[in-house]
């Protein structure tokens, strides 16, 4: 009888052990995979097994298992409840993702009362990380990245002028109040700003009446896709261009939307807080990954490695915390942590669990046949503008 | 001199409107089937174009003619097998069908040339500005206003001045009356959606500078392509001429000269025309 309780023992604890060791950790991931926006579940995904090329998709024998799931447009009700349906039956331990930021916000009760810790990957309205205690944020936000172009501007680019045009939506009123803000602040004069509805299709007008302004330059900020393509190309045409009018922009654009828009983007300053042709060994690497799996016309933007360092933090918790890991443990670990990515040094802000970063100035420049962003000018690190003046504001 | 700005650009957004909107508009007016996917063949003939021009350096004007051959040619076979067994069906079999069938293509294009835009390939003697006196001007938009009203003109000669034009508005008006004239209505249908779809495949093609191609395109744009239908009149060819302009022109002066109206401007106008003309600007007879 001793014998056989000791070897049921014996087994159980032989069976613990190597449940221990072969521990799988779910984590869910939720963006665009169809529909208008799926360039973000494309960057994202590719991102993610970039990273797990490169690191394994094990930490310390566990298995890291990314349950990918389809938002299919800004449809917060399914967002949500793609994140009930990951955590009650699939178990995950984080959720990650979101590209829109009313995804991300549909969430925020549902992992606050699971205490499922939650990492943004691009979506980047200010306070989305203020909702839940277990947002924490790897991407940027609008007023983050747009907040040193204007001051470049005035102090350094020589432009007294301006004119501003940003769709009109949360996050290009938001880009439209820091831009506003700091121009003036340097020293500039904002001679008009328009807000064009997201519905339009023909920026020509637009173009016109800032042109005809007589400002030295046009700040544009406009969802990164067909939009933007028309957008700056009609700027070209219409001859602003020539004209010596500057353009000033964001992630309109990326360096892969530049085929998108031809020769005509070549001279267009932005701003970003990722530049895709920096020469940082992680981002050597992240682009030489992107090629070697996804072919020669891989590119990565700002969701693929907001989506890189997301997983990269995970990893890095999983390693000191092991497969149990809880997600006070996981938020606690993320505050104030510090890492090279491949944009640069980042570090995440120990009490707003967003990201704080350097914001780089680019130029669009032809190199070897092809358009890419060259870096120029580098801001120190900057904390989200919004969450500096709105201190308490959910 | 901003009158002027404002009727250019009117006119060239509106020809862009015009050429994909115009096969539509026969195609609903004639076979009374509502093809919410001819977006797709809009976007198709774009995506073909810029695959020629960049893999095969097909020159900018023959790549959108074979795009417009290859869209006729798709459509001619998609009515035959897709369009045909629904002409019986009424229109919410239609709806839904040709709904479905804008997803499919979405997602055929993702898949074959991934979410983000296609590069642009307008050729260099489109790039530049032309003088025009008081102003210099996009050549791409002077080169849209010529062609749609060189197409324009071409169409009101098989439409309004050719037999076949003849017959088909007598299809338009009254298809049983045609019928009963010895009128092979079924032919008809075919040759018409193939013209529908080729035009279609052009526009597409040639307004990709306005309209960027990109997978969402057929349904980004669907819309649009209705606005100018309903407004212009159901199997006019003359009415989506003159809707597709008056959309064109009175959406861009809103937009120069009260841009604070915003997205409710092109509503507004489509609220008004339609209020003015219930039937739309120039209906066919079959419709008063």
């Amino acid at each position: 009888m001793k014998k056989l309780v000791g070897a049921l023992a014996g087994a159980a604890l032989l069976a613990s052990a190597a449940s221990a060791q072969a521990e799988v950790i779910k984590i869910g991931l939720i963006a665009n995979f169809s529909g208008a926006f799926a360039v973000w579940g494309q960057q994202f995904r590719q991102a993610v097994e970039a990273y797990q090329k490169v690191n394994g998709k094990s930490v310390d024998g566990n298995e890291i298992q990314f349950i990918f799931r389809d938002n299919g447009g800004a449809d917060p009700a399914k967002s949500r409840q793609l994140a009930e349906e990951l955590i009650l039956r699939e178990k995950v331990k984080f959720i990650t993702g979101f590209d829109l930021t009313p995804n991300a916000l549909a969430v925020s009760e549902l992992i606050t009362e699971a205490k499922i810790p939650t990492v943004i990957f691009n979506a980047a309205t200010s306070m989305i990380t203020r909702s839940s205690p277990y947002f924490v944020r790897t991407s940027m936000t609008v007023q983050q990245y747009v907040a040193p172009l204007p001051t470049w501007a005035v102090k350094e680019g020589g432009i007294k002028t301006a004119y501003s045009l940003v769709s009109d939506y949360a996050p290009g009123h938001d880009a439209e109040e820091i831009f506003v803000k700091n121009f003036e602040a340097a020293g500039g004069k904002i001679l008009g700003k328009d807000r064009i509805p997201l519905n339009v299709t023909d920026f020509a007008p637009y173009i016109e009446r800032a042109g005809n302004s007589g400002a030295q330059a046009v700040y544009v900020f406009i969802p990164a896709g067909a939009p933007s393509v028309s957008l700056v190309r009609e700027f070209a045409k219409r001859g602003l261009k020539d004209k010596g009018v500057k353009l000033l922009a964001g992630g309109e654009v990326q360096e892969i939307f530049l085929p998108a828009i031809g020769d005509d983007v070549i001279g267009t300053i932005s701003s970003a807080h990722y530049t895709e042709t920096n020469t940082n060994p992680e981002n050597v690497l992240l682009r030489k990954t992107l090629v070697e799996m996804f072919g020669k016309d891989a590119t990565p933007d700002m969701g693929t490695v907001g989506a890189w360092d997301g997983t990269k933090l995970i990893y890095d918790a999983i390693k000191q915390f092991g497969p149990k890991i809880t997600g006070d443990q996981f938020v606690n670990f993320a505050k104030g942590r510090k890492w090279d990515s491949p944009r640069g040094p980042i570090m995440i802000d120990p009490v707003e669990r967003d990201i704080v970063q350097q914001v780089y100035m680019r130029k669009v420049e032809k190199r070897d046949g092809k358009l890419v962003n060259i870096d120029f000018f580098t801001s120190g690190m900057v904390k989200d503008p919004w969450k500096e003046s709105n201190p308490a504001k959910k | 001199m901003l009158i002027f700005t404002i009727l250019l650009d009117g006119i060239a957004y509106g020809m862009v409107l015009f050429l994909i909107s115009v096969g539509l508009t026969v195609t609903m007016g004639l076979m009374r089937v509502v093809n919410l996917a001819h977006g797709s063949f809009a976007m198709l003939g774009g995506y073909l174009s810029s695959v020629m021009i960049r893999n095969y350096g097909v020159p900018f004007i023959w790549s959108t003619l074979a795009a417009a051959l290859v869209c006729g040619l798709i459509g001619g076979l998609a009515e035959l097998t897709i369009y045909r067994p629904l002409y019986r069906k009424g229109d919410l079999a239609q709806v839904l069908l040709t709904f479905g069938m804008i997803f499919v293509s979405i997602a055929a294009m993702t898949l074959l040339f991934g979410p983000t835009p296609v590069a642009e390939s307008m050729p260099k003697w489109l790039e530049g500005q032309i003088d025009l006196g008081f102003r210099t001007y996009p050549a791409y938009r002077l080169f849209l206003i010529g062609v749609g009203t060189l197409l324009a003109i071409v169409l009101y000669f098989i439409i309004e001045r050719s037999l076949f034009g003849a017959r088909l508005r007598a299809a338009v008006d009254d298809p049983g009356m045609a019928r009963a004239l010895g009128i092979n209505v079924n032919l008809l249908f075919t040759l018409t959606f193939i013209g529908g779809c080729a035009l279609a495949g052009f526009g597409g093609a040639i307004g990709a500078g306005i309209l960027p191609i990109e997978p969402f395109y057929a349904l980004k744009y669907l819309v649009l392509f209705l606005v100018v239908v309903v407004i212009g009149g159901l199997g006019s060819f003359r009415g989506s001429l003159a809707a597709a302009l008056a959309v064109g022109i009175l959406d861009t002066a809103g937009k120069y000269l009260v841009p604070q109206l915003g997205s409710f401007l092109l509503w507004f106008i489509v609220f008004g025309l339609l209020l003015w003309r219930p039937n739309g600007l120039l209906p066919p007879k079959s419709a008063t």
